[in-house]
Formats: C-alpha cells, structure tokens, sequence
C-alpha cells in the first residue's frame, strides 16, 4: 500500500474540488479544449443543466474556471474557460493519482 | 465514461465532433457534383456561382441547426494551428490551378518541353491527382479522415476517365458528387436525430440546481 509522501503531497489528500466524478471530467475537457458554452460541456458530460451549473459553480468559487455570461441575439449564452490555477490544479491532480497508482505492483493476485 | 476514455481521446473525440454533423461532406459533394453537371449540360457557370451561393447558406445552417445542437468550443493552439494549416492547402491548391492553367497555355506552343504536352495529354489525370491531393491534404491538415476516401475517389474517378474507361468526365464526378452528398446528408439527418436542440435556461434557473 502506498503511504509515503510525494513531491506533490500526501497522496491521500487529494483535491476534492477536482477528485467528484462529475466535476473532474467537466475540468479534463476544459483541459484539453481551450473554452466551451453549457450546451458543449451538457453534451459531451452528460450532466443535466442544474447538475453543471452547481458543479460549475464550485470550480469557479474554487478560482478553476472562469465562467462568462452573455445574450447572444437576446438568448442566455455561458462560456466556461479554465483558469491558469486550475489548469495547475489539474496538473497536480495528474501526477499526484499517477505517482500513486505507478506504485501498484502488476499483479495483485 | 469509456473505460479507455483518456485526456487525448477526449480532445480527439471533441474535434472530430465538430466534422459529424456532415455539413462538410455535402459541401465537398455538391461541389463535385455542380463540375459534373457543368460539365454534362454545358452550363459552366453553375460551378462558378456555387461557392459564393453555398458558403452563407451553410453558415446559417450551421448557426441555426449545429450550434445549438453541438454548442460552442474553441480549441487550443495545436488545433488552431492545424486551422493555419487548411489555409496553407487552399492557397496552395489555387497556386497549383494557376500553375496549371499557364503550363497548360504553355504546352499548346510548339517550343513546349515533352513534359508538359504529356501533362497536357493525361490532363484529367493531372486534375485528378491536384484535387484528390488537394482533399487528402484537407483530411490530414484538418484531421479529417473521411477527406482521404473522398481525394481517392475523386482521383481514381478523373484516372479512370483519362485511361478511357466507358464513362466520361462530367458522369464520373457526377456520380462520386452523388455519393459525397449521399454520405453528408445521412450524416446531417443522423446528426439531428442524435443531438437534440438543448437551448440553454435563463441565467436565474438552475442556480444552485443538483
């Protein structure tokens, strides 16, 4: 079992803020794109419009994303970009879950 | 989520999301298919209006029927780049029509090296050759891969019409034209089935909502 401290922490104490399921893969495709409206992220997340916006709304509170709101031809349009912190965030998300699963041995049986 | 579902397939899979609504692939066959009935009825000037009729028509469409649909991303600078790199293939292509057009003036004259009154000779294949490298160049600039079947066929369609096989030029890229759109409006009605309009609530609704 892993337990030794990394570079990037203890490898239990993980960011929660990135590590919720929902929340984690809205963050990896703001990651690899660089920004995205609701209908985008609703589509490709497969997370209802309540559902985004809460966890959205998290991301933003936590400084990870950047969310702008506009009427486009008089109709609501949310862009959602992430922010350097949380591209470094995520980064760290990365390598943290990465160093602690390299520590696996190959075969557990 | 996949089990296989990684950081560079999900880029990918966004990318090519923005090719599935098949706009793209009725452009390209309405555009062959307009040669191809130019070439058939005579009437020359249907290609030449095509383009600047086609490109607001499928700008609205877009605007009006995908967006909604698929939303709005924009990508980062790798897929920027590759955007750079489309427009380097059409400037490249209009260079290589052009170079065309005066080697071709050039291989009427009798001084004319034995190149170009061969070129001149197999010019259906020449064609064939600019324009389907022209859409595998498209594919690969655009990471588009259904351009590469298209550039082939395209190409064996022209070779194919320049060897003397039993059909000619016009009913050649008639038929692939045919085909091209075939393929773009299955996908564009298999596109509207799939995303259905998703119009975003008011900014108040769903606050604090899940």
């Amino acid at each position: 079992m892993a337990s030794r401290k990394r570079a990037d922490g203890d490898p239990f104490e993980v960011d929660r803020v990135i590590h919720e399921p929902a929340r984690l893969i809205i963050t990896a495709h703001l990651y690899v794109i660089d920004c995205a409206d609701y209908v985008y992220l609703m589509q490709n997340t497969g997370l209802t419009w309540g559902n985004l916006s809460s966890h959205l709304s998290k991301l933003e509170a936590a400084g990870y994303i950047e969310i702008t709101k506009e009427f486009v031809e008089r109709k609501p349009h949310t862009m959602a970009k992430l922010t350097e912190a949380g591209r470094a965030a995520f980064d760290a998300y990365r390598r943290q879950m990465k160093a602690l699963f390299a520590d696996l041995p190959d075969e557990t049986n | 989520m996949g089990a296989r579902l990684g950081l560079r397939e999900i880029e990918r899979k966004a990318w090519l999301r923005t090719f599935e609504h098949g706009l793209w692939d009725l452009a390209v066959g309405l555009l062959i298919l307009s040669f191809g009935i130019g070439i058939l009825t005579g009437l020359y000037w249907m290609t030449a209006i095509w383009v600047p009729l086609a490109v607001p028509v499928f700008r609205d469409l877009a605007k009006r029927l995908i967006v909604p649909r698929l939303g709005h991303v924009t990508f980062r600078r790798k897929r920027q780049r590759s955007t750079f790199r489309v427009q380097i293939v059409l400037t490249a292509l209009a260079v290589a029509g052009l170079a065309m057009f005066l080697l071709t003036s050039w291989s009427t004259r009798g001084d004319a090296p034995s190149a170009l009154r061969w070129m001149r000779t197999h010019m259906l294949a020449v064609i064939g050759l600019i324009w389907g490298s022209g859409l595998v160049a498209g594919g690969w600039a655009a990471d588009f891969p259904r351009l590469y079947v298209y550039g082939a066929l395209l190409f064996s369609v022209l070779l194919g019409s320049d060897l003397g096989l039993s059909y000619n030029m016009g009913e050649g890229l008639a038929g692939i034209g045919s085909l091209i759109t075939l393929v773009g409006l299955g996908l564009f009605v298999r596109f509207l089935r799939k995303y259905l309009r998703r119009p975003e609530p008011s900014f108040e609704e769903g606050e604090g909502d899940g």
